[in-house]
């Protein structure tokens, strides 16, 4: 078990690929932000790679093992500490009960850290999921972030702990982190010449937006778009601006979403349907992208992909959490 | 023996990237270790910075929607080293 101390700024239980099947109930799919850091994070304490683990946003967890474990971190490049001492991350840890784990701030690039428990957490899955949905306060951990006094009980290892330690993330496997993140998107449904010009689009993907500081579990919210980008002249603010169209189901997780002037990747907890038009969906193989994506600090550019290809990266990406990425 | 206590000067730093909300103290003020001194808007949350000594306000070096990268210091402390 674990006793949280300080629950950081943000901390989960999340696992992947989260809760499917609900989006005609509203709900949506949660999900570990970052499904590959916690893919490997698992691969390396012997779990398989969707089990839950932590997901550490922005830093400052701190909590207290109370028995002996395997755990593996992995995520934004500034390695938490184990009674005062660095470990290393992307490699299986051995940690003793009363080891306590302490999380700083973020590192130069990267949001979040995973934390990879042998025997993954023990909360009940709820529809199927053992992933927080934050804003809907279901699921995880009684359907919150941790706080001081929590206490998180671990399942069954795979095997026992002497034979987890020494596993290693092989260097040129572990994900490349930066502070602009180039995403490969499909366009549409909401494209040119109906809703965007071809002007916009070509604006959409080329220029690199910011991501604003009221980023979140819901929605990455990028920098404003011109007002070129939009065919149609009419409209204004409001109601009537050219983004707002009927009512239709998002292509969850990963539809940009333009509000008003400003493009919105719906992602973890974002909503499953409304009125804004939706002018391309970012691909599943680069979501864990965008969950790495620090707010008021990193770019988003986005990339134009075939179907075809989008389909081959999510196949791709399933091969990753195996035993040959280990050294 | 007297001892004397070094006077020192120390930043509390943003702990995340984010808006400055607000500062919540005055140069002058005098602060204690774990008092809020300033406030960081990131991820729509309000996310509380507090000072790590007892000291004096200095310089308030933030304001209301500043864009602050992690470590930027946004208020400066004169601090004894006996604190």
């Amino acid at each position: 078990m674990l006793k949280v101390i300080q629950g950081g700024i943000e901390t989960l239980v999340e696992d992947w690929p989260g809760r499917l099947g609900f989006l005609g109930k509203g709900m949506a799919p949660s999900g570990a932000f970052d499904n590959v850091a916690l893919g490997y994070a698992n691969l390396l304490v012997g779990n398989a790679p969707g089990e839950a683990g932590l997901e550490v946003t922005a830093g400052f967890f701190e909590a207290e093992f109370g028995v002996d474990t395997v755990i593996a971190v992995t995520g934004t490049p500034n390695p938490p500490a184990i009674n005062g001492q660095h470990i290393a991350m992307w490699e299986s840890v051995q940690v003793r009960k009363g080891d306590v784990i302490k999380f700083s701030h973020i590192g130069p690039c990267g949001f979040r850290w995973y934390i990879g428990i042998a025997g993954s957490i023990d909360v009940p899955p709820y529809l199927g999921s053992k992933s927080t949905c934050i804003f809907g306060n279901y699921g995880g951990f009684e359907g919150r972030k941790l706080q001081a006094g929590d206490v998180l009980k671990f399942g069954t290892p795979c095997c026992k702990s002497k034979d987890l330690l020494g596993r290693k993330l092989k260097k040129e496997v572990i994900p490349e982190y930066s502070r602009e993140w180039t995403l490969r998107a499909i366009p549409g449904p909401n494209t040119c010449p109906d809703y965007a010009t071809e002007e916009g689009m070509e604006y959409l993907f080329t220029h690199s937006f910011k991501v604003q500081h009221t980023s979140n579990r819901s929605a990455y919210r990028l920098e404003a778009l011109p007002d070129s980008f939009f065919s149609r002249l009419d409209g204004g603010v409001g109601g009537s601006h050219p983004s707002n169209i009927i009512d239709h189901g998002y292509a969850m997780r990963g539809a940009l979403n333009i509000c008003g002037n400003t493009p919105v990747l719906l992602i973890a907890d974002g909503p499953t349907l409304g009125g804004y038009m939706c002018a391309s969906s970012v691909i599943n193989a680069d979501l864990w992208k965008v969950g790495q994506g620090a707010p008021a600090r990193d770019f988003i550019k986005f990339q134009m992909c075939s179907q075809d290809e989008a389909t081959q990266a999510r196949i791709d990406q399933t091969k990753l959490f195996v035993e040959a990425a280990l050294v | 023996m007297i001892e004397r206590n070094t006077v020192m000067e120390k930043s509390v730093d943003a702990c995340v990237p984010g808006l400055c909300a607000r500062v919540v103290v005055n140069e002058g003020d005098k602060v204690a270790k774990g008092q809020e001194v300033a406030v960081i808007n990131c991820m729509k949350t309000e996310i509380s910075l507090t000072s790590e000594w007892d000291g004096i306000v200095t310089k308030v070096l933030s304001k209301e929607w500043d864009e602050l990268e992690v470590g930027m210091p946004m208020v400066m402390l004169k601090v004894s080293d006996g604190d």
